[in-house]
């Protein structure tokens, strides 16, 4: 620009020509690298005999996985394997974030409880768990604890009910019968009605300043409402309990070891850094506004609710977003203990059976890719939500 | 207020009636744990002798570790040979431990160079044929200071490589900013774990039919893109960190873009992002450890193979977890230790 | 800029780490004057290395025997551990010049995938062992039973059939290694393992209390295991071949490392010509005279090598079983050596 007084610019200073010769430049340079991975690749997979495409989806699988939320056999096929992991995947990866934030959650305020030694194992809890690889603590708890439990005959049990040995945790079975449909169409109703209870409440408190008591009565809603639907109904659920048959218990719903192991380690793993986020979350709050929230009366319990938590969150959000998402990814080191995510059976059995590492590898990084992508939009809309709260 | 130790027990473990219970609580699941784990760690543990027969008592077998601990820190490196490990850690730890205690021109003009050679340089040293050492073929790297130097390496060529992609993702030119919008999310997206697996069955796929890039070489290509990555991002936090005043008035000293950025913008970015840095590099130290899973010799999958050796057969996973834990948690912890002081540190200076 | 590093990155990799694969491995071999021997990470008694980094094992022994016929020194062998993943990627793509990596001889690897297979070194079968505790004395009995087996095997698929061939159930726990599965064992986690017999009594010697575990008398498949090589390169297949021949047939003889230098002057012919002072069995390899004399004296024989890594003088006590000599009852026969 400061060539303008002087004399015409030659065309190549010119920015703007200048950027389309560059981006000219960077998509032709691009294209032969691609061009280039490519043609190798098409050689070399014809030079060692590789099979291509995605036929192989349709074949027979022909071994067995461990544990499948949809029915499954070594007779069904690769396509289904995919399908066993994902859900396997989308499964660890649910309790692993609900348990995570829980504790993090927990460990963060801990940080500020007025007992000394809860104060030090809060910071102890986050400098070890922090700093130690996943992959050794997902090792550690399923190695050293998990299998210190007791074998099938001596399981641990309450109530003849619930059994936890080195198999597995054993819980009862909810067996739906005739007219449960109702109970459980209580239960939406009620979930429904506590959020239109809950919105009335703001409106009205708006208006006319009155307070009502919104979270006993929207309780009275999601519980009561099912619980008295269920004894009207002729209480329509029947329990299936884990029997001792054999070598193992059968019926109920078995949670495995290696499940329990891997959404334990992702929880504490990942439990730590949100601890730390709470923490500095809450620290970020300064203290005025504690002290301003009192001075006009308002109760610890509000200040922590409607003063401390909405700016808090605005530093934890984005920082949840991206532990979220690294812990879907972390996922993956299932393979390690052999719970039967996307990696294990997937990018571990089915790839070694088929030798198709390009059409697994790239199937498998697009689930993840994904999974991220829907966090991402999540959290970003929830993120929106905070700022807007705080302003 | 009262002082001594009673009152302090008084104010921070028995101050409320729920304070107490919770007290007692923690204490009784210390006092039920504490004292056997001392006794299986230090009290019962068998020090020393050569093989597995000399661990008698019921305690923990730190002859294992001892035994191993070459395997363990150097991999199958020759012994007489040790020393260029020793040489590449120390000309890592004096370089940026160096780079601290000079003046500002000499750390631009001499330590940066240094720091961003330093990889190549440690490959020299390592490799040693190309400068008339005793040539060790990657096979023979490994341990823990192969977790060191892959982590290393892969963050000071990550270093350059991420500063562009996040030039990039600013650019105003659409191409090269979807391109780079493109590899940042491609590369933060997927798990570390795919990436490996990438680059040890399909990467030599992508190469010339008749070319075979080393193993460690592919590692470290797929670590330094993941890096990179994980770099941009920072990076962005740190532009946005930057008032936009610093951009206007190098523009008006009329410096061009290359002079602006270089300059002007990234030692104030690599200022603010210091402590993020910091974190990513203790994430993708901690990463370094999954290389296990593809058979890359580095100090978890060492412990393995020791593991599986047949006059070791007695069972030793925890002590060998246990060691490689604590080397771990060792130094993240003194990173995380340095990266709060400097995140302290910069908080002073803004607030002056 | 990018560009220019991602080209740098592959020119570096090319100019530095690369060694192109000639149409012969034994020339490219002579000039490197190494082999390039793929084997396992860490495989009790197969492929296992010591304190000192030192490589040792069934399947290392035949690395070092070609390197001793080739080379004329069983030293000069550089080991790639390898992950039953890469295996065979390695070698097609010439990162190694041999794989011996406890690989089973399958019709579908041996004719899709470039390879050939050459020989056999052990005849495993897939196994199980249980523990003593259960009462189970034969693997009919199994039913209902959880099993821990390293996934990515071709046990996997064994077991699979086995029980879906005698209409019983089970429970599948895979495991990333082989002692972790004995772990898995051990904990109660599972009630069987399965593995390569050969597997089975390393993993048995780990458990806290070997007598704790039995291993049933079933074998459910056949799982011969041998060095693997490119195809289309018959000169070093024959090579290969004939070393693992050589060492077999070096027991079948009698000559063993001790007596190899005696047998060579007074031996009878069938040892003179196997050690290269009669006939020219080694120029017929490409190799030289004395190429079996140097696998026999630095490596040692077939029995030698197989007591001293997996047998009688190693921790694991296999007893020869299958593998012994045709004339022992076993299955080991050398084809004939002139």
């Amino acid at each position: 620009m400061a060539t303008k007084n002087l004399s015409e610019p030659v065309f190549y200073n010119n920015p703007g020509i200048r950027a389309v010769i560059y981006q000219i430049l960077l998509v032709l340079g691009l294209g032969y690298f691609f061009y280039l991975i490519i043609s190798n690749t098409i050689t070399n997979m014809e030079a060692r005999g590789i099979k291509s495409g995605f036929e192989f989806l349709g074949s027979t699988a022909g071994f067995d996985i461990l544990m499948s939320l949809i029915p499954y056999d070594a007779t069904h096929t690769y396509g289904k394997t995919f399908v066993v992991g994902l859900l396997n995947t989308i499964l660890v990866s649910i309790i692993g974030i609900i348990f995570a934030t829980i504790v993090g959650f927990i460990i963060g305020v801990a940080h500020f409880s007025h007992n000394w030694l809860i104060r030090k194992l809060a910071v102890i809890y986050i400098e070890i768990f922090r700093n130690i690889p996943l992959l050794l603590q997902i090792f550690f708890w399923y190695f050293a604890v998990l299998s210190t439990l007791p074998g099938a005959r001596q399981s641990l049990s309450l109530g003849e009910a619930v059994f936890l040995n080195v198999r597995g945790l054993y819980l009862p079975n909810l067996v739906r019968e005739d007219g449960s449909a109702v109970v459980i169409a209580a239960f939406i109703i009620g979930i429904l009605a506590s959020f239109i209870v809950k919105h009335w409440a703001r409106k009205r408190q708006e208006k006319t300043g009155q307070q009502f008591p919104v979270f006993y009565t929207n309780i009275v809603l999601i519980i009561g409402l099912p619980v008295v639907t269920f004894f009207a109904m002729g209480m329509p659920f029947g329990l299936e309990y884990p029997v001792l048959r054999g070598f193992n218990y059968s019926g109920g719903i078995t949670v495995i070891p290696e499940l329990m192991a891997l959404a334990l380690s992702l929880t504490i793993y990942t439990g730590a850094f949100i601890g730390e986020a709470v923490r500095a979350g809450v620290q970020s709050v300064p203290h005025g506004q504690t002290e301003a929230a009192r001075s006009i009366g308002m109760k610890e319990k509000q200040i922590m609710k409607l003063i401390i938590v909405p700016q808090a969150m605005r530093v934890i959000a984005p920082i949840l977003n991206s532990e979220y998402q690294s812990l879907v990814k972390n996922s993956t080191l299932a393979t390690a203990i052999g719970y039967p995510d996307l990696f294990t059976v997937f990018v571990g059995t089915t790839l070694n059976q088929t030798g198709q590492a390009i059409e697994i590898v790239f199937m498998t990084m697009a689930v993840y890719f994904v999974f991220n992508m829907i966090i991402s939009v999540v959290m970003n809309l929830f993120n929106k939500k905070v700022a807007l709260v705080s302003k | 207020m009262t002082t001594g130790i009673v009152a302090w027990m008084k104010n921070n473990l028995f101050s409320s009636i729920p304070n107490t219970i919770a007290t007692v609580f923690i204490l009784a699941i210390l006092a039920n744990f504490i004292p056997g784990l001392l006794d299986w760690l230090f009290f019962s543990a068998n020090w020393s002798g050569e093989t597995q027969d000399d661990c008698v008592k019921d305690g923990a077998c730190w002859v294992f570790i001892q035994a191993w601990s070459q395997q363990f820190f150097y991999g199958s490196y020759p012994t007489e040979e040790i020393w260029r490990i020793n040489l590449c850690l120390g000309l890592l730890l004096s370089v940026v431990i160096g780079s601290n205690f000079v003046s500002k021109t000499i750390r631009t003009k001499i330590f940066v160079p240094l720091f961003l050679l330093l990889p190549f340089v440690s490959i020299l040293i390592l490799n040693g044929s190309w400068i008339g050492l005793e040539p060790v073929s990657t096979d023979y790297w490994g341990g823990f200071s192969l977790n060191i130097f892959l982590a290393a390496a892969s963050i000071i060529v990550a270093f350059p490589l991420g500063f562009i992609w996040a030039l990039g993702r600013r650019s105003t030119m659409p191409l090269a900013k979807s391109i780079s919008v493109l590899l940042i999310e491609f590369f933060r997206g997927v798990p570390v774990l795919a990436l490996f697996f990438m680059g040890s069955v399909m990467l030599p796929l992508f190469f010339t039919e008749g070319t075979n890039v080393d193993k460690l070489l592919r590692v470290w290509i797929v670590l330094t893109l993941f890096m990179a990555g994980y770099m941009a991002e920072v990076y962005r936090g740190g532009f946005n960190a930057i008032p936009q005043g610093q951009y206007e008035a190098a523009d008006s000293l009329g410096l061009s873009y290359w002079q602006k950025t270089l300059l002007i913008i990234l030692p104030q970015v690599l200022k603010v992002s210091m402590p993020n840095i910091l974190a990513t590099f203790v994430m993708l130290f901690k990463n370094t450890s999954f290389l296990m899973i593809i058979g890359i010799f580095e100090i978890l999958s060492t412990t393995q193979a020791a593991l599986s050796n047949s006059y070791w057969l007695g069972g030793h996973a925890n002590e060998g977890y246990l060691f490689v834990a604590m080397l771990f948690w060792t130094v993240c912890f003194g990173m995380s230790v340095i990266s709060s002081s400097i995140e302290r540190k910069l908080n002073t200076e803004h607030r002056k | 800029m990018k560009l220019k590093f991602v080209f740098s990155v592959l020119f570096f990799s090319s100019v530095a780490f690369n060694s192109s694969v000639q149409a012969g491995t034994l020339d490219d071999v002579k000039t490197k004057g190494h082999v390039n021997c793929g084997v396992s990470t860490g495989l009790a008694g197969f492929s296992q290395k010591d304190e000192k980094g030192n490589w040792s094992g069934l399947d290392v022994d035949v690395c070092r025997g070609v390197a001793a016929a080739v080379l004329g020194d069983a030293s000069k062998v550089k080991y790639k551990p390898l992950t039953a993943k890469e295996r065979f990627t390695a070698l097609q793509s010439g990162e190694i010049d041999l794989l011996s990596r406890n690989t089973t001889w399958t019709h579908t690897r041996d004719t899709s995938l470039g390879l050939n297979f050459a020989g056999t070194i052990y005849y495993d079968g897939t196994g199980f062992m249980v523990r003593k505790n259960l009462g189970v004395k034969s693997a009919k009995e199994l039913d209902g039973a959880a099993a821990c087996i390293q996934a990515g095997t071709s046990t996997e698929l064994a077991i699979a059939d086995y029980f879906r061939q005698n209409n019983m159930k089970f429970t599948v726990v895979t495991f990333d290694t082989s002692d972790q599965t004995r772990q898995g064992l051990e904990s109660g986690r599972c009630d069987f393992l399965t593995s390569d017999q050969s597997q089975l009594y390393a993993l048995r010697i780990g458990l806290k209390d070997p007598s704790s575990a039995i291993v049933l008398p079933e074998v459910i498949s056949k799982e011969p295991l041998g060095p693997v090589v490119r195809q289309g390169d018959d000169e070093w297949f024959n090579i290969v071949k004939w070393v693992v021949n050589a060492s077999i047939e070096g027991e079948y003889q009698g000559v063993t490392s001790k007596n190899a230098d005696d047998l060579r002057k007074n031996g009878n012919p069938g040892q003179k010509r196997l050690l290269g002072s009669e006939g020219d069995l080694g120029k017929k390899l490409g190799l030289s005279a004395d190429w079996a004399y140097n696998v026999i004296t630095q490596v040692g024989n077939y029995a030698e090598s197989f007591e001293k890594n997996v047998g009688m003088d190693s921790p694991l006590k296999i007893s020869r079983g299958l593998n012994a000599q045709w004339t022992d009852g076993g299955i080991l026969y050398s084809p004939a050596m002139r």
